[in-house]
Protein backbone atom coordinates (compact mmCIF):
# COMPACT_ATOMS: atom_id res chain seq x y z
CA UNK A 1 0.00 0.00 0.00
CA UNK A 2 1.84 3.27 -1.13
CA UNK A 3 -0.07 5.97 0.71
CA UNK A 4 1.95 5.47 3.61
CA UNK A 5 4.95 8.14 2.49
CA UNK A 6 3.92 10.81 4.00
CA UNK A 7 4.63 11.70 7.84
CA UNK A 8 1.78 10.83 10.00
CA UNK A 9 -1.56 13.44 9.23
CA UNK A 10 -4.58 13.57 11.63
CA UNK A 11 -7.90 13.87 9.71
CA UNK A 12 -10.65 14.62 11.02
CA UNK A 13 -13.45 11.70 10.05
CA UNK A 14 -16.32 12.99 8.46
CA UNK A 15 -18.72 11.16 11.23
CA UNK A 16 -17.26 12.58 14.03
CA UNK A 17 -16.43 9.63 15.57
CA UNK A 18 -13.09 10.67 16.25
CA UNK A 19 -9.46 11.94 14.54
CA UNK A 20 -7.90 9.22 12.51
CA UNK A 21 -3.98 9.52 12.31
CA UNK A 22 -2.63 7.69 9.29
CA UNK A 23 0.75 5.75 11.16
CA UNK A 24 3.72 5.19 8.97
CA UNK A 25 4.14 1.54 7.39
CA UNK A 26 5.05 -0.17 10.32
CA UNK A 27 1.77 -0.41 11.80
CA UNK A 28 -0.34 -3.58 11.00
CA UNK A 29 -3.88 -2.71 10.44
CA UNK A 30 -4.55 0.77 9.90
CA UNK A 31 -7.15 1.89 11.76
CA UNK A 32 -9.35 4.18 9.30
CA UNK A 33 -12.46 4.04 10.04
CA UNK A 34 -14.76 3.80 13.42
CA UNK A 35 -16.41 0.41 13.72
CA UNK A 36 -19.86 0.42 12.43
CA UNK A 37 -21.52 -1.36 15.40
CA UNK A 38 -19.38 -1.65 18.17
CA UNK A 39 -19.72 -3.48 21.24
CA UNK A 40 -20.56 -0.62 23.17
CA UNK A 41 -23.86 0.09 22.40
CA UNK A 42 -26.70 -1.40 20.33
CA UNK A 43 -26.95 2.02 18.13
CA UNK A 44 -26.10 2.35 15.24
CA UNK A 45 -23.21 4.52 13.82
CA UNK A 46 -23.32 5.05 10.23
CA UNK A 47 -20.39 4.08 8.66
CA UNK A 48 -18.47 5.93 6.68
CA UNK A 49 -16.05 4.31 3.76
CA UNK A 50 -13.67 6.79 2.94
CA UNK A 51 -12.00 9.07 5.34
CA UNK A 52 -10.55 11.53 2.82
CA UNK A 53 -8.64 12.34 0.01
CA UNK A 54 -5.54 14.32 0.13
CA UNK A 55 -2.96 14.36 -1.84
CA UNK A 56 -4.12 11.93 -4.35
CA UNK A 57 -3.15 9.35 -1.86
CA UNK A 58 -6.43 6.86 -2.11
CA UNK A 59 -7.64 5.66 1.55
CA UNK A 60 -9.30 2.04 1.89
CA UNK A 61 -11.95 1.62 5.08
CA UNK A 62 -10.39 -1.47 7.37
CA UNK A 63 -12.10 -2.08 10.81
CA UNK A 64 -10.71 -2.78 13.82
CA UNK A 65 -9.01 -6.30 14.00
CA UNK A 66 -10.60 -7.08 16.79
CA UNK A 67 -14.12 -6.26 15.37
CA UNK A 68 -12.52 -8.70 12.49
CA UNK A 69 -12.41 -11.17 15.20
CA UNK A 70 -15.74 -10.92 16.84
CA UNK A 71 -17.08 -11.26 13.43
CA UNK A 72 -15.62 -14.15 12.52
CA UNK A 73 -16.40 -15.75 15.70
CA UNK A 74 -20.09 -14.97 14.57
CA UNK A 75 -19.92 -16.01 11.14
CA UNK A 76 -18.65 -19.23 12.57
CA UNK A 77 -21.75 -19.87 15.10
CA UNK A 78 -23.85 -19.21 12.41
CA UNK A 79 -22.26 -21.74 9.74
CA UNK A 80 -22.72 -24.22 12.23
CA UNK A 81 -25.79 -23.39 13.39
CA UNK A 82 -26.83 -23.62 9.90
CA UNK A 83 -25.33 -26.84 9.23
CA UNK A 84 -27.25 -28.31 11.96
CA UNK A 85 -30.91 -26.69 11.67
CA UNK A 86 -31.50 -25.68 7.90
CA UNK A 87 -32.71 -28.48 5.51
CA UNK A 88 -31.29 -27.22 2.49
CA UNK A 89 -27.71 -27.10 3.40
CA UNK A 90 -27.72 -30.54 4.83
CA UNK A 91 -29.36 -31.80 2.16
CA UNK A 92 -26.52 -30.47 0.12
CA UNK A 93 -23.39 -31.77 2.12
CA UNK A 94 -25.81 -35.47 2.65
CA UNK A 95 -27.92 -36.26 -0.45
CA UNK A 96 -28.94 -38.73 1.53
CA UNK A 97 -30.74 -36.79 4.31
CA UNK A 98 -34.07 -36.31 2.35
CA UNK A 99 -34.57 -40.16 1.87
CA UNK A 100 -34.67 -39.83 5.89
CA UNK A 101 -31.38 -41.08 6.76
CA UNK A 102 -30.39 -38.29 8.37
CA UNK A 103 -29.96 -39.31 11.85
CA UNK A 104 -27.76 -42.30 10.72
CA UNK A 105 -24.52 -40.18 9.19
CA UNK A 106 -22.28 -41.61 6.69
CA UNK A 107 -20.41 -37.94 6.63
CA UNK A 108 -19.97 -35.34 9.59
CA UNK A 109 -19.16 -32.07 8.39
CA UNK A 110 -17.37 -29.28 10.71
CA UNK A 111 -16.34 -25.64 10.37
CA UNK A 112 -13.06 -25.78 11.89
CA UNK A 113 -12.50 -22.09 10.94
CA UNK A 114 -13.56 -19.20 9.32
CA UNK A 115 -11.14 -16.30 8.15
CA UNK A 116 -12.33 -13.00 7.69
CA UNK A 117 -10.67 -9.83 5.53
CA UNK A 118 -9.57 -7.12 7.02
CA UNK A 119 -12.65 -5.00 5.25
CA UNK A 120 -14.78 -7.88 6.03
CA UNK A 121 -15.60 -8.26 2.50
CA UNK A 122 -14.45 -11.82 1.89
CA UNK A 123 -14.44 -14.90 4.20
CA UNK A 124 -12.90 -18.38 4.15
CA UNK A 125 -14.65 -20.76 5.54
CA UNK A 126 -11.94 -23.77 6.87
CA UNK A 127 -14.41 -27.41 6.57
CA UNK A 128 -13.58 -30.27 7.75
CA UNK A 129 -15.19 -33.50 6.45
CA UNK A 130 -15.31 -36.94 7.90
CA UNK A 131 -15.45 -39.78 6.03
CA UNK A 132 -14.32 -41.63 3.13
CA UNK A 133 -13.62 -40.07 -0.02
CA UNK A 134 -16.54 -39.96 -2.16
CA UNK A 135 -18.63 -38.57 1.27
CA UNK A 136 -15.58 -35.38 1.37
CA UNK A 137 -16.21 -34.88 -2.55
CA UNK A 138 -20.02 -34.89 -1.95
CA UNK A 139 -20.08 -32.46 1.06
CA UNK A 140 -17.01 -30.02 -0.89
CA UNK A 141 -18.99 -29.98 -3.85
CA UNK A 142 -22.81 -29.72 -1.75
CA UNK A 143 -20.84 -26.76 -0.06
CA UNK A 144 -19.60 -24.89 -2.90
CA UNK A 145 -23.02 -24.92 -5.16
CA UNK A 146 -24.51 -23.28 -2.02
CA UNK A 147 -22.05 -20.54 -1.84
CA UNK A 148 -24.75 -18.06 -2.47
CA UNK A 149 -27.51 -19.65 -0.41
CA UNK A 150 -25.55 -19.31 2.35
CA UNK A 151 -24.47 -15.63 1.96
CA UNK A 152 -28.03 -14.37 1.55
CA UNK A 153 -29.36 -16.66 4.61
CA UNK A 154 -26.29 -15.16 6.43
CA UNK A 155 -26.78 -11.68 5.71
CA UNK A 156 -30.85 -12.40 7.12
CA UNK A 157 -29.32 -13.70 10.31
CA UNK A 158 -26.27 -11.09 10.31
CA UNK A 159 -26.52 -7.46 10.52
CA UNK A 160 -23.88 -6.47 8.43
CA UNK A 161 -23.43 -3.36 5.94
CA UNK A 162 -22.14 -5.40 3.23
CA UNK A 163 -22.63 -8.79 2.99
CA UNK A 164 -19.23 -10.57 2.56
CA UNK A 165 -18.81 -13.23 0.10
CA UNK A 166 -18.28 -16.78 1.31
CA UNK A 167 -15.91 -19.26 0.24
CA UNK A 168 -15.82 -22.97 1.14
CA UNK A 169 -11.97 -24.25 1.52
CA UNK A 170 -11.15 -27.71 2.82
CA UNK A 171 -9.59 -28.14 5.73
CA UNK A 172 -7.24 -31.05 5.93
CA UNK A 173 -5.40 -30.65 8.76
CA UNK A 174 -7.10 -32.67 10.92
CA UNK A 175 -6.59 -35.48 8.79
CA UNK A 176 -2.47 -34.87 8.99
CA UNK A 177 -2.50 -34.51 12.32
CA UNK A 178 -4.85 -37.64 13.06
CA UNK A 179 -2.43 -39.77 10.39
CA UNK A 180 0.55 -38.02 12.57
CA UNK A 181 -0.72 -39.14 16.24
CA UNK A 182 -1.57 -42.54 14.48
CA UNK A 183 2.46 -43.17 13.24
CA UNK A 184 3.22 -42.02 16.59
CA UNK A 185 1.06 -43.85 18.73
CA UNK A 186 2.31 -46.93 16.56
CA UNK A 187 5.83 -46.54 17.11
CA UNK A 188 5.73 -45.95 20.55
CA UNK A 189 3.68 -49.19 20.97
CA UNK A 190 6.21 -51.36 18.78
CA UNK A 191 8.51 -49.76 21.26
CA UNK A 192 7.26 -50.99 24.50
CA UNK A 193 6.65 -54.28 23.09
CA UNK A 194 9.94 -54.51 22.15
CA UNK A 195 11.01 -53.67 25.82
CA UNK A 196 8.81 -56.11 27.01
CA UNK A 197 10.40 -58.82 24.86
CA UNK A 198 13.79 -57.44 25.88
CA UNK A 199 13.39 -57.66 29.47
CA UNK A 200 11.81 -61.51 28.75
CA UNK A 201 15.13 -62.86 26.93
CA UNK A 202 17.17 -61.12 29.72
CA UNK A 203 15.91 -62.94 32.59
CA UNK A 204 15.54 -66.40 30.34
CA UNK A 205 18.92 -66.02 30.02
CA UNK A 206 19.96 -65.66 33.78
CA UNK A 207 17.65 -68.78 34.11
CA UNK A 208 19.98 -71.01 31.98
CA UNK A 209 23.24 -69.81 33.96
CA UNK A 210 21.90 -71.05 37.16
CA UNK A 211 20.85 -74.05 35.58
CA UNK A 212 24.42 -75.37 34.44
CA UNK A 213 26.29 -74.41 37.27
CA UNK A 214 25.94 -77.77 39.32
CA UNK A 215 29.56 -77.40 41.00
CA UNK A 216 29.52 -76.94 45.09
CA UNK A 217 30.07 -73.32 44.78
CA UNK A 218 26.40 -72.90 45.20
CA UNK A 219 26.70 -70.23 48.06
CA UNK A 220 28.52 -68.06 45.16
CA UNK A 221 25.48 -64.98 44.34
CA UNK A 222 25.93 -64.10 40.59
CA UNK A 223 25.11 -60.18 40.82
CA UNK A 224 24.26 -58.64 37.50
CA UNK B 1 -27.96 -61.45 64.73
CA UNK B 2 -24.31 -62.14 64.77
CA UNK B 3 -23.20 -59.75 61.65
CA UNK B 4 -25.23 -57.05 61.09
CA UNK B 5 -26.41 -57.10 57.59
CA UNK B 6 -25.03 -53.58 55.65
CA UNK B 7 -27.52 -51.15 54.70
CA UNK B 8 -27.65 -49.66 51.10
CA UNK B 9 -26.52 -46.76 51.96
CA UNK B 10 -23.96 -47.07 54.46
CA UNK B 11 -20.42 -45.46 53.83
CA UNK B 12 -18.74 -48.10 56.35
CA UNK B 13 -18.21 -50.88 53.36
CA UNK B 14 -17.84 -48.44 50.19
CA UNK B 15 -20.92 -48.04 48.43
CA UNK B 16 -23.18 -51.31 47.01
CA UNK B 17 -24.43 -49.45 44.27
CA UNK B 18 -20.46 -49.03 42.62
CA UNK B 19 -19.92 -52.44 42.63
CA UNK B 20 -22.14 -53.39 40.30
CA UNK B 21 -20.17 -51.64 37.55
CA UNK B 22 -16.95 -53.61 37.38
CA UNK B 23 -18.76 -55.62 34.31
CA UNK B 24 -17.38 -55.98 30.89
CA UNK B 25 -19.37 -54.72 28.38
CA UNK B 26 -18.35 -55.62 24.52
CA UNK B 27 -20.94 -52.92 23.21
CA UNK B 28 -21.38 -49.34 24.02
CA UNK B 29 -22.52 -45.73 23.62
CA UNK B 30 -20.04 -42.84 23.49
CA UNK B 31 -21.94 -39.32 23.74
CA UNK B 32 -20.27 -36.77 22.63
CA UNK B 33 -21.35 -33.18 23.54
CA UNK B 34 -19.53 -30.57 21.50
CA UNK B 35 -20.65 -26.90 22.56
CA UNK B 36 -18.25 -24.56 21.40
CA UNK B 37 -16.73 -23.66 25.01
CA UNK B 38 -16.16 -27.43 25.88
CA UNK B 39 -16.43 -30.83 24.69
CA UNK B 40 -17.96 -33.52 27.27
CA UNK B 41 -16.96 -37.30 26.03
CA UNK B 42 -19.60 -39.86 28.13
CA UNK B 43 -19.25 -43.32 27.71
CA UNK B 44 -22.62 -45.40 28.81
CA UNK B 45 -23.30 -48.81 27.94
CA UNK B 46 -26.42 -49.60 25.51
CA UNK B 47 -29.55 -48.64 27.83
CA UNK B 48 -27.99 -45.48 28.85
CA UNK B 49 -26.61 -46.16 31.69
CA UNK B 50 -23.47 -44.26 32.11
CA UNK B 51 -19.90 -45.96 32.85
CA UNK B 52 -17.40 -43.07 32.80
CA UNK B 53 -17.12 -39.70 31.44
CA UNK B 54 -14.56 -37.07 30.72
CA UNK B 55 -14.35 -33.92 29.41
CA UNK B 56 -11.45 -30.93 28.00
CA UNK B 57 -12.15 -29.15 31.42
CA UNK B 58 -11.14 -32.26 33.76
CA UNK B 59 -8.48 -33.16 31.47
CA UNK B 60 -6.74 -30.11 32.61
CA UNK B 61 -7.50 -27.29 29.95
CA UNK B 62 -9.22 -24.14 31.17
CA UNK B 63 -10.52 -21.35 29.77
CA UNK B 64 -10.60 -20.45 26.13
CA UNK B 65 -8.39 -23.44 25.65
CA UNK B 66 -11.04 -26.49 26.64
CA UNK B 67 -12.81 -25.52 23.50
CA UNK B 68 -10.45 -26.89 20.96
CA UNK B 69 -10.09 -29.96 18.90
CA UNK B 70 -6.83 -30.92 20.43
CA UNK B 71 -8.71 -30.78 24.23
CA UNK B 72 -11.62 -33.00 22.54
CA UNK B 73 -8.84 -35.18 21.55
CA UNK B 74 -7.72 -35.57 24.95
CA UNK B 75 -10.50 -36.00 26.38
CA UNK B 76 -11.89 -38.61 24.30
CA UNK B 77 -8.63 -40.16 24.41
CA UNK B 78 -8.66 -40.65 28.42
CA UNK B 79 -12.74 -42.03 28.44
CA UNK B 80 -11.37 -44.57 25.78
CA UNK B 81 -8.31 -45.79 28.02
CA UNK B 82 -10.15 -46.05 31.01
CA UNK B 83 -13.18 -48.17 28.60
CA UNK B 84 -10.81 -50.48 26.64
CA UNK B 85 -9.95 -51.96 30.28
CA UNK B 86 -13.18 -52.87 30.27
CA UNK B 87 -12.89 -54.83 27.46
CA UNK B 88 -15.55 -52.66 25.04
CA UNK B 89 -14.83 -53.29 21.47
CA UNK B 90 -17.69 -52.09 19.44
CA UNK B 91 -19.06 -48.44 20.02
CA UNK B 92 -22.34 -46.15 18.41
CA UNK B 93 -21.24 -42.89 18.51
CA UNK B 94 -24.15 -39.90 19.05
CA UNK B 95 -22.79 -36.43 18.59
CA UNK B 96 -24.41 -33.19 19.90
CA UNK B 97 -23.69 -29.58 19.24
CA UNK B 98 -22.27 -27.70 16.94
CA UNK B 99 -18.16 -27.18 18.10
CA UNK B 100 -15.07 -28.06 17.13
CA UNK B 101 -14.98 -31.22 19.55
CA UNK B 102 -17.30 -32.88 17.51
CA UNK B 103 -14.38 -33.77 14.73
CA UNK B 104 -11.71 -34.38 16.58
CA UNK B 105 -13.35 -36.73 19.33
CA UNK B 106 -14.75 -38.81 16.43
CA UNK B 107 -10.81 -39.24 15.00
CA UNK B 108 -9.60 -39.74 17.89
CA UNK B 109 -12.20 -42.35 18.85
CA UNK B 110 -11.60 -43.91 15.31
CA UNK B 111 -7.47 -43.96 15.71
CA UNK B 112 -8.09 -45.80 19.45
CA UNK B 113 -9.30 -49.14 17.40
CA UNK B 114 -12.65 -49.03 18.67
CA UNK B 115 -15.19 -50.23 15.88
CA UNK B 116 -17.90 -47.81 15.25
CA UNK B 117 -21.32 -49.26 14.38
CA UNK B 118 -22.87 -45.75 13.59
CA UNK B 119 -22.78 -42.04 13.99
CA UNK B 120 -25.52 -40.50 15.06
CA UNK B 121 -26.15 -36.60 15.37
CA UNK B 122 -28.43 -36.22 18.32
CA UNK B 123 -28.56 -32.70 18.62
CA UNK B 124 -31.60 -31.59 20.30
CA UNK B 125 -33.89 -29.45 17.76
CA UNK B 126 -37.26 -27.83 18.96
CA UNK B 127 -40.04 -28.68 16.74
CA UNK B 128 -40.64 -24.72 17.34
CA UNK B 129 -41.12 -24.90 20.77
CA UNK B 130 -39.31 -22.54 23.11
CA UNK B 131 -38.34 -18.70 22.28
CA UNK B 132 -34.51 -18.62 21.44
CA UNK B 133 -32.53 -16.38 23.56
CA UNK B 134 -31.39 -13.04 21.50
CA UNK B 135 -29.51 -12.45 18.77
CA UNK B 136 -25.97 -11.31 19.50
CA UNK B 137 -24.96 -8.32 17.89
CA UNK B 138 -21.93 -7.87 16.80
Amino acid sequence: MTYLLYPPLILPCPCGWRNHILAPPSSTATTMNPVQRRGLSGSVQPGQDFVGRSRSRSVRCMANPRRVKMVAKQIQRELSDMLLTDKVLQFAVLPEASLGADRYLSSLTTISDVEVSSDLQVVKVYVSVFGDERGKEVAMAGLKSKAKYVRSVLGRRMKLRLTPEIRFIEDESFERGSRVIAILDKIKNEKSLENQNGELSDSSAHDDDNWDDVDPDEGIIYVD
Amino acid sequence: MAKPIPKIGSRKNGRIGSRKHARKIPKGVIHVQASFNNTIVTVTDVRGRVISWSSAGTCGFKGTRRGTPFAAQTAAGNVIRTVAKQGMQRAEVMIKGPGLGRDAALRAIRRSGILLNFIRDVTPMPHNGCRSPKKRRV
